[in-house]
């Protein structure tokens, strides 16, 4: 029986009649326990304030992931020309910034590099802006590239429609999926007019579109009439090494050699383009601000929301306080509540947000999340949350327990 | 022992506290020099208007608060002298508290809040809940273990709180205004529990009141006024 008027004379009679203290104190794994479980207890008992919280972790994640994977799919856009070309090393004329059509150089450079000791093979490399004749009237810009038969570095890949040999046939290119229908609604076999040249469609190719006009592809020597540029001089080399030699030092002994051109890796050119686009585009500021952004917010509401929730538990923690936990003990709480905020707010965040990438996936828009962005974004909520709980942790330490009486 | 003829045991013995709050101007003196002291088993009433200090005396006992200047002794200890750090241990080592508003954590169960104390002493989770289940067996709240704070009534709560203040054997335990937020009824019921805590289990009940209506209980009642004892009574019994 439990009611008030429960006669409790005599229940209270035990053998315990003489009180032995004990300063006996809990180590700091039992303490722990414990303070998890209040931070627990205490979290999902507010399950609205649970929810708020949890909307501004969901919001940061979600946000700062689009953001920052549209960037890496912007970046990824410009640099796969450079990762699928299958090249070693590149030549460029020494004003290369970027990817870009650029003023011609002498194609010397390219019977340099075939001469080189660690070269296996080197082909020279056109590109540059050209425009295509609509059917309808009016033009549209496209990224001409001119790859080298029967090779075809830098050629066309994803050719999902025709094939890359079709290159080898006269006045035959390659175009972009993606953008057919602005070009036109081309198909394999269409007829189209690109730089006042008749050429026939050979085939389509997926996913092919920087940051700019999509790419087509033609022969070199075709692409070479088509782009005005002179038999001696070309845009880029491309330089594939033998097994087992040096890039450093091939790379060394085609400057020695040619010193009017600058050689550069793969790598280095990669770094080139990112570093182009972060310095001379609004790219990275855009994208940039907006991650920041978000993760401000998230930080913003947590912090709130973590504060709010320590001074709606102000009366408990001063119990807790007054019964013999410590600051120590009740930082504990904090912790564990935004640890667990970061974690719960990630799983919740990461799985929205690769639903979302995939759902908007496509070759104008990629999303990229790798799985260090995954799991780094896991790590800077959890650093985020800790660190939106020192308001509330500020206002523990402020906690009396004498309040308590009060 | 409790029921020796040996003289009982000083517990508490408190000596020329002051406690000032504020600074200069805005300055209040709300004890002025007390002297005070309970033995073990003693059930004392500290009675007193508003603002007379009895609060502030019994949050520096409770080693809650510390005093301007003065000597407080609990058993072996002089808690005026201990560094703030230390405070914690102190007051889990020796003082159960009992508060107006109940003050439990509600997100828990009731058998959960007692647990807390003997978690907090270093009892393992499952020892730690079954003495608290016991513990809420002798304040007759066998059937309520699982029930959170909100589920439970006013006196309920407070036997809730009697089951946390008395779990680990604090020498001492701290009331203030046990009765207050009580029907008449309930509270002289849980009077009766804190007077039997002190006869039947030798802790020693230092209580807050204004509610005359369970002065009966103490055996000693304390008046303060102004910042000072100003009365004792004992054996109050009817």
């Amino acid at each position: 029986m439990s009611t008030d008027t429960a006669p409790l004379d005599g229940a209270l009679a035990s053998s315990e009649t003489h009180i032995t203290p004990t300063k006996a104190y809990a180590p700091s794994g039992i303490r722990w326990r414990m303070m998890v479980t209040i931070a627990w207890r205490m979290m999902f008992h507010n399950k609205l304030k649970m929810a708020g919280t949890l909307i501004g972790v969901v919001f940061a994640v979600v946000l700062s992931n689009q953001q920052a994977g549209t960037f890496l799919g912007l970046i990824k856009k410009n640099t796969m020309f450079v990762d699928y070309s299958g090249a070693d090393l590149w030549i460029v004329s020494p004003s290369t910034l970027t990817l870009q059509a650029t003023k011609p150089m002498g194609i010397s450079a390219l019977y340099t590099a075939r001469s080189t000791k660690g070269v296996a093979w080197a082909e020279p490399l056109l590109y540059g802006g050209a425009s295509i004749q609509l059917p309808a009237g009016g033009t549209e810009p496209i990224q001409f590239v001119g790859t080298a038969a029967p090779r075809y570095a830098g050629g066309p890949w994803n050719v999902v429609a025709g094939s890359k040999s079709a290159l080898e046939r006269p006045n035959t290119m390659i175009f972009e999926d993606s953008e057919r229908e602005r070009l036109g609604g081309l198909n394999v076999g269409s007829i189209r007019e690109v730089n006042g040249f008749k050429v026939n469609v050979g085939g389509i190719t997926w996913g092919l579109l920087p940051f700019g006009p999509s790419f087509a592809f033609a022969e070199y020597e075709l692409a070479r009439r088509m782009l005005k540029i002179d038999s001696d001089q070309t845009h880029f080399v491309l330089i594939g090494l033998e097994p087992g030699a040096n890039p450093e030092a091939v790379k060394k002994a085609i400057m020695e050699r040619a010193p009017e051109v600058k050689v550069v890796g793969r790598e280095e050119f990669r770094s080139m383009i990112v570093s182009f686009l972060l310095r001379r585009t609004p790219i990275g500021i855009t994208f940039g601000t907006s991650t920041v952004f978000a993760l401000i917010v998230g930080f913003v509401i947590v912090s709130l929301s973590m504060f709010s929730a320590v001074v709606d538990n102000i009366r408990e923690f001063g119990t807790l306080k007054a019964i013999g936990a410590t600051n120590g003990d009740l930082a504990k709480i904090v912790i564990t509540q935004s640890i667990t905020f970061a974690l719960m707010g990630s799983l919740i965040g990461l799985a929205a947000i690769t639903r979302i990438a995939a759902a908007i996936r496509s070759p104008k828009l990629g999303v990229l999340l790798p799985t260090q962005m995954l799991v780094g974004t896991t790590f800077i909520m959890i650093g985020m949350c800790v660190a939106a709980s020192a308001l509330a942790l500020l206002r523990l330490r402020k906690v009396e327990p004498g309040m308590v009486f009060r | 022992m409790i029921g020796s003829v040996s003289k009982p045991k000083r517990v508490v013995e408190a000596t020329g506290v002051v406690k000032d709050y504020g600074d200069g101007a805005t300055a209040f003196r709300a004890l002025k020099g007390v002297d005070f002291h309970a033995d073990e088993g003693e059930f004392v009433i500290l009675s007193g208007p508003s603002g007379s200090g009895k609060t502030t005396l019994i949050s520096i006992l409770g080693c809650v608060l510390s005093a301007t200047a003065g000597h407080v002794r609990v058993l072996d200890d002089v808690i005026t002298a201990a560094p703030e750090s230390d405070l914690p241990k102190l007051r889990l080592a020796y003082i159960g508290f009992i508060f107006q508003g109940h003050n439990l954590i509600a997100s828990m169960s009731a058998q959960e809040n007692v647990a807390i104390m003997l978690a907090l002493r270093g009892w393992n989770s499952i020892d730690a809940k079954k003495e608290a289940a016991r513990l809420l067996s002798l304040v007759e709240l066998s059937d309520k273990i699982e029930s959170l704070p909100a589920d439970l009534s006013g006196g309920q709560r407070q036997r809730v709180s009697i089951a946390r203040c008395i779990a680990g054997n604090p020498p001492i335990v701290l009331a203030d205004e046990p009765t207050a937020s009580l029907d008449a009824q309930t509270g002289q019921l849980v009077t009766e529990v804190l007077h039997n805590i002190a006869k039947k289990r030798g802790h020693t009940v230092i209580t807050v009141t204004h509610d005359n209506r369970i002065y009966h209980f103490a055996d000693r009642i304390v008046h303060i006024e102004d910042g000072l004892i100003i009365d004792e009574k004992k054996d109050s019994h009817p």
